[in-house]
């Protein structure tokens, strides 16, 4: 299949450097201490920030830093063919993981020790660069929150179709089997927190698009 | 891949986490007072929460940023809500990462013989004495010479919570033209807690709910506007 064609136009007319629109809610969850939606393009999430608050289970309270918990979820309806099992599932607990651990580096758990900090994330829309989508709403809520944290995050997806190596992919291209990267950084400091790749082949190409969208988020 | 911005005159100008406002290897020989919001990393002073920056001479530097959730700072001025009584403390609730300690002498004249009785759930206005991060918080019901001075328990009335933003501009002298405005038509009592609580009380329900609403709406508002809004609101109740 083409995904890209000989004028250069992607399936959705994007050129490949070209990244979908980006828009972002602050506050949007009254009961949270702080909120975001998040959507790059039709993909849409949606994150809650609670804390810091005290610690629910007293064995994992640490007597020097703020625990840092993250949920990822799906909601049912967020993809094509309605998904049964929107929790617990591995792809849901991987992405929990890497999220807390992303934003635990940033996040100045030092200054709030014995308290918990909860992110919840959940994906209203999925159209390729759930992750990305996620990171970026979780770090808009963390502020929102006035949780203090070393620098802003912001994540972006790139991948390797027909020849050409394309910036923010959506569910069409990320699903055609190329390899992918997500790369999330945080701005100003040149070191990439979180890098995950399917194929190792063009590393450095992947790297320098992943940066370039990053700098239009 | 990316040098260093320059950094610009960033004063009174919304910030993000990562800017970097002060470069201090261009600033020898100074002092620098930095406030809630900043952190200093080796040469370079970075802003840690998303806020306004602000400076006041001679050199004091801080992030004014407005929250829901407060973080308790010693001798600030809050609203307490009272969740149990222990036979040293009061465990009071003050929006914070922890729950606060009310000691139970800690009132004028407070001795083991008059304790005072306190039900679940009333609202108390409240000093706090000790902040430690890591360490629940300390309260107390007097000021720092021990006098009661309007401490204690807030009988009647409405309490509402707001963004800690918002009670620092209700707190800020001269008055806040919200309560100015009110203030010449209507008659009130209120008091304000730094942690983002607002305990309003008045002869009649609709005064109450007339001053909540005026309260809540004069977030986002500058000074005119919120002379405006409350013209408005006394305009219908006439």
């Amino acid at each position: 299949m083409e995904f890209v064609s000989p004028e250069g136009l992607r399936l959705d007319g994007r050129r490949p450097t070209e990244m979908r629109q980006l828009r972002a809610e602050i506050g949007n969850v009254a009961k949270a201490d702080g909120s975001a939606v998040f959507e790059m393009g039709n993909t849409k999430v949606i994150a809650a920030v609670y804390g810091p608050r005290e610690v629910q289970n007293k064995s994992q309270q640490m007597s020097d830093q703020a625990l840092v918990r993250c949920e990822y979820s799906m909601a049912n309806f967020s993809t094509g063919d309605r998904m049964r099992k929107p929790k617990g599932d591995r792809r849901s607990t991987e992405i929990s993981l890497v999220i807390r651990q992303t934003m635990e580096a940033c996040i100045l758990t030092h200054l709030m020790p014995r308290s918990q900090i909860d992110i919840f994330v959940q994906v209203l829309q999925a159209d390729g660069g759930t992750r990305s989508a996620c990171i970026n709403a979780a770090t808009l809520a963390l502020q929102d929150a006035g949780i203090p944290m070393r620098d802003i995050v912001t994540s972006c997806s790139a991948g390797y179709l027909n020849s050409t190596p394309l910036l923010d992919l959506n569910y069409v291209e990320d699903s055609a089997g190329g390899p992918d990267v997500t790369v999330d950084k945080v701005i100003y400091v040149d070191f990439a927190l979180n890098g995950r790749v399917k194929a190792s082949v063009l590393w450095d190409l992947w790297l320098y698009f992943g940066s370039y969208g990053l700098k239009e988020t | 891949m990316e040098a260093k911005p320059s950094t610009a005159n960033l004063v009174d100008k919304i910030v993000v986490p990562g800017d970097v406002v002060l470069d201090l290897s261009s600033m020898t020989n100074q002092t620098i007072k930095l406030g809630g919001g900043l952190r200093q990393e080796c040469d370079s002073v970075s802003v840690i929460k998303a806020g306004k920056l602000r400076f006041s001479k001679p050199n004091k530097y801080w992030v004014e940023s407005s929250q829901k959730r407060y973080v308790p700072c010693v001798e600030d001025t809050v609203l307490g809500i009272v969740v149990d009584c222990k036979a040293d403390n009061f465990f009071v609730d003050i929006r914070g990462p922890t729950i606060a300690f009310l000691p139970v002498l800690a009132f004028e004249g407070g001795t083991r013989r008059n304790i005072p009785k306190f039900e679940i759930g009333s609202l108390l206005y409240v000093r706090v004495v000790k902040a430690n991060p890591g360490m629940n918080p300390e309260l107390s019901c007097t000021d720092a010479s021990g006098k009661a001075a309007e401490f204690g328990l807030l009988k009647d009335g409405y309490m509402f919570e707001t963004s800690t933003g918002l009670s620092r501009m209700l707190l800020s002298s001269p008055t806040c033209p919200v309560l100015e405005e009110l203030g010449k038509q209507l008659s009130f009592e209120i008091a304000v807690g730094l942690n983002g609580r607002v305990w309003v009380n008045a002869e009649s329900p609709s005064t109450v709910v007339l001053v909540s609403n005026a309260i809540m709406n004069s977030e986002s508002l500058s000074a005119v506007q919120q002379k405006i809004m409350v013209d408005k609101l006394l305009q219908r109740i006439k």
